[in-house]
C-alpha cells in the first residue's frame, strides 16, 4: 500500500511517516506542495493520499480538485490546521474523503486511515 | 477612517518638528521583518528536525538493546526465574521508552502550527505594507507568492480529542446530506 504525503512542513511529513510506520504502512512517497504531489501521483502506484491545505505553489484544495479530475476513487485524507466548519465543508465538497485537524493524535490518524481503507 | 481624516493626520504629522516625528519606515524595513520571520520559521523547522533525529536515535538504541536482551535470553543461565523476571522488566521499560519517544515526536506538531501562525502575521504585515504604499503612493508593493494561510487555526484550549469530535460531526453531517441528495 503506497501512500502519498503532501505537506510543505518536513517536520509534519516526518510525524505522519512515523505514525504510519507504527500502524504498518511503510511504503510512503513525499511531496512538499500540490504541484509536486501531482507529479508523484502521475508516477503511479499511489493508493491513498494524505494532504495538507496551506502550501505554496499549489494548495491542498486545488490539489484535491486536480486529483479528483483524474482519479475519482483514490481515498484522500486532509490533515490541516484549518478548523472552521466552512473549511471542512469546502474540503469535502472538493473531494476529500475525511478530515483531520492538527494537532492530531496517532489514534485519530490511525482511525481515519483504517476507515478510508476499510 | 475616511480620506479627509487621513489627510488631516498627514498634515498634522508634517507640522510636527522634525525631531518629534517618528522615522519614516522604509519599504525595505517591512520586507526585513517578513524575511526575519521567514528565517525564524526556517530555523525552528531545522532545529525541530534535529530533535527528531535525536529521538530517532534513541529509538534505534532501544531497539538494539532489546535485540541484545533477546540474545541473553537464549543463554542457559537465563532460564532462572529471577533472571526471566529481570529480562521481562527490561523489555517492558524499553517499550515504555519507545512509546514516550513517539509521544515526544507527535508533540513536535507544535512547530508546524506555530509556523502557520507566523505565516498569518506575515500575511497581515504584507497587507498593511501594501495599504500604506497605496495610501502614500511611494514604495514598492510586496512581491512573490506565498503559501495560502490558515484562516482558522484550532483554538488554544481545545484538546485534539475535542477538535476531532467537532470535525467528525461536520464530516458525518456532510456525508448524511450527500446520501440524501
Amino acid at each position: 500500500m503506497k501512500i502519498l504525503i503532501v505537506d510543505d512542513s518536513s517536520t509534519m511529513r516526518r510525524i505522519i511517516i512515523n505514525t504510519l510506520s507504527r500502524i504498518g504502512y511503510s511504503d510512503v512517497v513525499e511531496a512538499e506542495h500540490g504541484k509536486a504531489g501531482l507529479e508523484k501521483l502521475n508516477q503511479g502506484g499511489v493508493e491513498m493520499i494524505i494532504t495538507d491545505w496551506n502550501m505554496p505553489e499549489m494548495d491542498g484544495l486545488e490539489f484535491v480538485q486536480n486529483v479528483r479530475g483524474q482519479n475519482p476513487n483514490i481515498p484522500i485524507l486532509m490533515v490541516t490546521t484549518n478548523a472552521a466548519k466552512e473549511d471542512i465543508v469546502q474540503a469535502l465538497q472538493a473531494g476529500v474523503n475525511n478530515y483531520v485537524v492538527k494537532p492530531f493524535t496517532p489514534d485519530t490518524l490511525k482511525e481515519k486511515i483504517e476507515s478510508l481503507l476499510g | 477612517m475616511d480620506q479627509s481624516e487621513i489627510d488631516a493626520l498627514l498634515k498634522a504629522a508634517e507640522a510636527q518638528p522634525a525631531g518629534a516625528r517618528p522615522k519614516k519606515a522604509e519599504p525595505a524595513q517591512e520586507g526585513q521583518v517578513i524575511s526575519e520571520l521567514d528565517a525564524v520559521t526556517n530555523v525552528t523547522e531545522r532545529e525541530t528536525n534535529k530533535v527528531m533525529d535525536q529521538l530517532d536515535l534513541i529509538n534505534q538504541l532501544v531497539g538494539r538493546q532489546q535485540a541484545l536482551v533477546t540474545e541473553v535470553m537464549k543463554q542457559p543461565g537465563a532460564q532462572d526465574k529471577a533472571v526471566q523476571e529481570a529480562i521481562r522488566q527490561i523489555m517492558a521499560s524499553g517499550k515504555e521508552i519507545q512509546d514516550k519517544v513517539f509521544e515526544a515526536m507527535d508533540l513536535m506538531q507544535f512547530q508546524d502550527i506555530t509556523r502557520q501562525k507566523l505565516e498569518r502575521i506575515v500575511f497581515h504585515l504584507r497587507q498593511i505594507h501594501d495599504y500604506i504604499v497605496d495610501l502614500l503612493g511611494t514604495g514598492l508593493k510586496s512581491e512573490g507568492e506565498r503559501a495560502s494561510i490558515s484562516r482558522s487555526i484550532h483554538m488554544t484550549g481545545t484538546t485534539p480529542d475535542e477538535q476531532k469530535a467537532q470535525t467528525d460531526a461536520v464530516v458525518e453531517e456532510f456525508q448524511k446530506r450527500q446520501k440524501k441528495d
